[in-house]
Parts: structure tokens; C-alpha cells; sequence
């Protein structure tokens, strides 16, 4: 198992390697001169000479790679141009807005997902099957910036002023001002700079909600989360569904099932023992698949229900051409795709030794 | 297929049985998704083809000071002639420059079928090249070509996309490119594990001992075998391209105004869904539809080219 571990980690450092490479030159062919862009009007050339010499610019590019490389080691990912802020501390602040949104996305597609799929393929060609598989067919073809549009008309406009209305837009409702978990608990001293990864689970609402014990807020953290979860979930639930459908199906026709059987195991066991261990293997490929599309949902949904993520923080920078920051950023998430695509193969290899020694 | 394959061919094409793409075709015509799927993607094409006569008016004329227009803009309660209201000549009422919402969405369809289309295609064309290349030559060029289709595949799809808008300029043939760059790496790993498992059959190694040229040999004799789960894959890839070039548009990075397409119209109207839901409503039921289509057709292409599940 170590193994397979250390090939799959050894495996992944030319990806990241070339993840970096692609985004350090995505960002030089940029159009445009950087001393402009950043200095604007104050740009003259004794000035930009200056300015590209503090910021390495004066060398030739692969000696300019190589300093990224060092400071993107250091955690390093340079200043934002439209923000005057390290792109770091950007990051630290509204990372977890979208960690947060994927997560509980993933969690609603997982939940619904996998027992409807699974049910379905043990009432195969019932109406539940078929009405699944119509409704997936329907999930994978919708786009997710109109699903969030739809979602909050009817939560929020048109069950108004009923129990099921739901915020349309925002963490929290507004005034709301949660203290973080580390102050609560008196960890830190009110007023002083917590490190990062602090501050990071504390930007996390409903986990800072859990761990300050504040139920109201832990309600209204989720009652915000429902609808942009659900937009962003509906296209990887329907994958899920489709997946594990097929999975079971094709493993309740194996002859071990049919052993199982034979040996007169209750159904529940038959099932839920033989046939749901080896139907899930292909399905938490497909979970791991799916945190690119939740990213992509995420930057959808981010812009539709105002919620300043890295998403919405990303596309308002392409705008204003903050190249740092959309350097920064793109390089980060990338980089945790291939982390968490890394950490599915491994998990894939744990389960199914057929994989770890091939 | 094979009934229009000129005699002199059929020798060189042998070893693939003519049966073979009759039979795909009689399956495909019992696919009820196949067929709904085909359905869809006929209606469309011919309202787009017929995109003049369909629509009602100019897609892109405001309807201000026109005679016999009330140039009634969506702030009001809007008019829907569909749902009811008298007011008939609009039938989905208008958009916020007062230009008729049905035309617009009509002439939508061209945008997004040739987008769809032209995207998948030409990441077939470059994807299907750099696999044969990669698979057919093997070694280091292999290994350069498939390491940086690695690379490609960790970036999110929409977020690479938009990457590559940001450094080209947004624009509708930018979006274009960012989208066909990154479904290119699919195309590629498809081609080349097809390419491995056939290089080393008899009658690739027979056609090399025969000293014919690399290309010759991968153009009519890998090609043609690999070709299958290409045509799968690129089919549903049209829908999904359609929806990234939608979700481009609608961050404003893809077809700009007043151009009409589907999600540039849901970028201009989006501000307005609580007072004007219907101006979002329609072009996200028209991308839904379409996208719909291509899916149940490549689902359906799916199951009828695989022999393997022609197990009744």
C-alpha cells in the first residue's frame, strides 16, 4: 500500500509542476505591459524600471519561473493588483465561502445520489428507475447559472412569505456578525492576528457554528447554503445517480450475488454487503471526477447569489485584469484538484487491491 | 455505411463487418432515448437553418416607437401572449431593450448549435491527431504529448476556459478556442488507447511488414477503428460544450451584445428575475432542451455501438 502510495504522490509532482509552468505562462502572454496595468498613471519609466527589478521582471524568464516556483513553495502567491493585499491573504478569507459551498454540494449529490441510484437499480425498470433517469437526464442538461436563477425566483419570491422561503443571496443574514470559534473559546486575545488556518475554519460558517455552539447561527448559515448547494449539486447528483444505477446493476447479475443468494442471505445482506461494496468503486471515481464540475458550478454560483467566494472573486478580477490574482487563484485550485484527484486514486487503491498491484 | 462503400474498398475493409454498423443503426432506431434525442436535434437544426421564417421579428430590433408596438418594457408586469395575456404580438414578450424574446431566442439556436458543433469538432480534429501521434509513435514524443494533456485535464474545465478568455479577450470565437482547448485532452486519450490496441494486431503488423507509410497505416486502418467511442464521446461533448459556452457568455467573457445567444441572454436579463422571470425562464428552457437532445442521442449512440452489451 505504501507503495502505491508514494508512485501515485511521485506521479502527481510533474502535474504540478506543469500546472505551474502553464499558469506562469498564461499570465506573461497576457497582452499588455504589467508596469502599466499595476502603476498606471504613475508609470514612468524610471519608475517601471524599478518596479520590474523589485519584482524580478528584469530577468530572463526561466530565472522568473523558478521565483515563482520558490515563493509559490512559501506560500508566496504575490500582491494583488486591484486589492493591494497579498493574493495569500485573499485566499484565506474566501476560500472557505466556496470550500464550504462545495462541500455541502457534494454532500446533497452524495446523500440523494447514491440511494437513488441504487435504488432504482434494485427496482430496475420500475417507475422510481425510470422517473430517476429521466429526472437525471434533465439534471446533467440543465446549466447551473439558470438552476440558481430558478431556485431563488421560487424560494424567494414565490414561497415568500411561507415556511420553504429561503434567502436568495448571501452567507448570512445581514447585521449578522458570528465571532470566530478562537475568540470564543479564548484562545487568542481579542484584537491580535490569528494564524491563517484559524481564521480559514473560522470563515467556515456552519463549522465555526458547531464549534461555538451557536445553533441559531449554525440555522442560518444553512438555510443560506440550501439553495446555491442544490444548484450547484444538481448536475453531479445526476452523475452519481446514473453511476451507481449502473454499477449495482451490473454487479447484481455476478454469480456472487447469485451465491449469496443461493446460501439463503437475507436480501438486505445480500445487497448491502456483496453487492454495495464492489458497486461502489466506480462511484467514488465518479464522486472524485466530480469536484471539477463543483468548482465550475461554484464560480457560477457564487456571481448569482452574491456570495464572495473564490469563484466570484476570480471572474470580477478578469474583468479588472488583476493578473496576480487571477494567477494565484487558478494555480491554487488547479493544484487542489490534482491534490484531491490524488487522494480519490489512493483511497481507490485501498479499497480495490486489484488496482494498488497493477 | 458500408452500402455506399465503393467495391474496390470492401477487400481493405474486411475484418470490419458490414453488419456491424447496420446493426448499430437498427439499435439506435430502438433506443427510444436515441430516437427523442434525434428528434430534438432535427427540430433544432431546422429551426435554426429556418431561423427567418420561425422567428416573429428582427432579433435584433427595439420595438420603441414602432407603429402598433406598445414598447412596454419588462419594469411592467410583462405581457406574456402565452400565458395568457391579449396582447398578441409578442410571444414571449419582450427583453429589456424592447426586442421580441422569442426571435432572439430562435436565432439563439444558430449561436449555440454552431458553437456546440464547432467546438467538439475541431477538439476532435486536434485531440484524435495527438493521439494517434502519441500512441502510433510511442516513447518520448508519447510521453510529452499525454503528460501535457495531464496538465490540461487538472484545470477545471470551465475554470481553464475562462483562463484562456481572460489572455485572448472575451468575444464568442475566444470562447470557442478556451473551450476546444480543453476538450481536447479527452479526444486524445480516447484515440490513443485505441491506437495501442490495435497497433499490435495482425493486420497493422502485416500492412508494416508490407512497408506502408505511417500515415496510410493509422489514416485507413487505425482511424476507422477508433473511430467509434470518438463518435460517442464527441456527441455528448456537444452538449456539454454548449453549456460552457453558455456559462462563458453569461460571465460576459463569450458572445457579446447584441449578439443572440443563450446565455448572453440570460446575463443581461439576470438582474431583473424578480420583477421579469420569464426573460430568464425561456433562453435557460431552450439550452436545457438542447442540450437534453445531444445527451440522449450520445447515450443512445452509446449503447447501440457497443457490441459487448448486445448480450439479448
Amino acid at each position: 500500500m505504501l507503495k502505491f502510495v508514494i508512485r501515485r504522490l511521485t506521479f502527481s509532482i510533474p502535474v504540478l509542476l506543469g500546472i505551474l509552468i502553464v499558469t506562469f505562462t498564461l499570465a506573461r502572454a497576457i497582452p499588455g505591459d504589467p508596469c502599466l496595468a499595476v502603476l498606471g498613471e504613475r508609470a514612468t519609466p524610471e519608475i517601471c524600471e524599478t518596479f520590474f527589478r523589485r519584482n524580478g521582471l528584469d530577468q530572463p524568464a526561466p530565472i522568473q519561473l523558478l521565483i515563482y516556483m520558490r515563493n509559490f513553495a512559501q506560500g508566496d502567491l504575490g500582491d494583488s493588483m486591484r486589492f493591494h493585499r497579498p493574493v495569500m491573504e485573499l485566499l484565506v478569507e474566501r476560500l472557505p465561502t466556496t470550500v464550504e459551498l462545495g462541500a455541502f454540494a457534494l454532500l446533497f449529490a452524495i446523500s440523494v445520489g447514491v440511494p437513488l441510484g441504487v435504488l432504482s437499480a434494485y427496482r430496475h425498470k420500475s417507475a422510481l428507475d425510470v422517473g430517476t433517469m429521466i429526472g437525471a437526464n434533465i439534471g446533467v442538461s440543465m446549466p447551473v447559472f439558470w438552476l440558481g436563477l430558478m431556485l431563488a425566483y421560487l424560494f424567494a419570491v414565490l414561497l415568500k412569505d411561507t415556511p420553504f422561503a429561503l434567502p436568495p443571496s448571501g452567507r448570512l443574514t445581514p447585521g449578522a456578525n458570528p465571532e470566530p470559534f478562537y475568540i470564543v473559546a479564548g484562545w487568542i486575545a481579542e484584537g491580535a492576528e490569528p494564524p491563517g488556518l484559524l481564521r480559514f475554519i473560522s470563515r467556515i460558517n456552519t463549522l465555526n457554528a458547531v464549534l461555538t455552539l451557536n445553533g441559531e447561527l449554525l440555522v442560518d448559515a444553512l438555510r443560506h447554503l440550501i439553495l446555491p448547494a442544490v444548484a450547484v449539486g444538481t448536475i453531479p447528483l445526476a452523475i452519481i445517480a446514473r453511476m451507481s444505477r449502473s454499477s449495482v446493476l451490473e454487479v447484481l447479475n455476478q454469480d456472487y450475488v447469485r451465491t449469496a443468494r443461493a446460501k439463503g442471505l437475507r436480501e438486505r445482506e445480500v445487497v448491502g454487503k456483496h453487492a454495495l461494496k464492489n458497486a461502489m468503486l466506480p462511484v467514488i471515481t465518479v464522486i472524485g471526477l466530480n469536484f471539477g464540475l463543483v468548482i465550475s458550478g461554484a464560480v457560477l454560483t457564487e456571481t448569482i447569489f452574491s456570495l464572495t467566494g473564490v469563484g466570484r472573486t476570480l471572474v470580477d478580477s478578469i474583468t479588472s485584469r488583476d493578473y496576480t490574482l487571477v494567477q494565484g487563484f487558478t494555480v491554487v485550485i488547479a493544484a487542489g484538484f490534482v491534490l484531491i484527484n490524488m487522494v480519490v486514486d489512493i483511497l481507490y487503491g485501498y479499497l480495490d487491491p486489484r488496482i494498488r498491484f497493477n | 455505411m458500408a452500402a455506399t462503400r465503393p467495391a474496390a474498398l470492401q477487400p481493405e475493409s474486411a475484418y470490419r463487418s458490414p453488419n456491424l454498423w447496420l446493426e448499430a443503426l437498427r439499435n439506435l432506431r430502438h433506443s427510444p432515448s436515441a430516437l427523442l434525442g434525434m428528434i430534438i436535434i432535427g427540430a433544432l437544426v431546422i429551426i435554426a437553418i429556418a431561423a427567418p421564417i420561425f422567428a416573429t421579428h428582427d432579433p435584433l430590433k427595439t420595438m420603441i416607437g414602432v407603429p402598433g408596438e406598445t414598447g412596454r418594457l419588462p419594469s411592467k408586469p410583462p405581457c406574456i401572449p402565452i400565458l395568457g395575456c391579449e396582447e398578441p404580438q409578442h410571444i414571449l414578450g419582450l427583453d429589456l431593450n424592447a426586442r421580441d424574446l422569442y426571435s432572439r431566442v430562435i436565432y439563439g439556436t444558430r449561436t449555440s448549435l454552431s458553437v456546440g458543433v464547432i467546438t467538439i469538432s475541431l477538439s476532435i480534429i486536434a485531440g484524435t491527431t495527438l493521439g494517434l501521434i502519441a500512441g502510433y509513435v510511442g516513447g518520448a514524443v508519447d510521453n510529452a504529448i499525454m503528460r501535457l494533456m495531464d496538465v490540461v485535464l487538472a484545470f477545471p474545465a470551465l475554470l481553464l476556459a475562462i483562463s484562456i478568455v481572460t489572455i485572448l479577450g472575451p468575444g464568442l470565437t475566444n470562447a470557442l478556442l478556451g473551450i476546444t482547448i480543453t476538450f481536447i485532452p479527452q479526444y486524445a486519450r480516447l484515440s490513443r488507447a485505441s491506437v495501442l490496441s490495435i497497433k499490435e494486431q495482425e493486420f497493422v503488423v502485416a500492412e508494416q511488414a508490407l512497408g506502408a507509410n505511417p500515415l496510410r497505416i493509422m489514416l485507413a486502418h487505425i482511424l476507422p477503428n477508433a473511430i467509434t467511442p470518438i463518435i460517442v464521446q464527441g456527441t455528448l461533448g456537444v452538449g456539454t460544450a454548449i453549456l460552457d459556452a453558455a456559462a462563458l457568455s453569461f460571465l460576459g467573457l463569450g458572445a457579446q451584445p447584441p449578439t443572440p445567444e443563450w446565455g448572453q441572454i440570460l446575463s443581461e436579463s439576470r438582474n431583473y428575475l424578480f420583477t421579469s422571470p420569464h426573460l430568464v425562464f425561456f433562453p435557460g428552457i431552450a439550452i436545457m432542451i438542447t442540450v437534453l437532445g445531444f445527451n440522449l442521442l450520445g447515450d443512445g449512440m452509446r449503447d447501440a455501438l457497443d457490441p459487448r452489451l448486445n448480450r439479448n
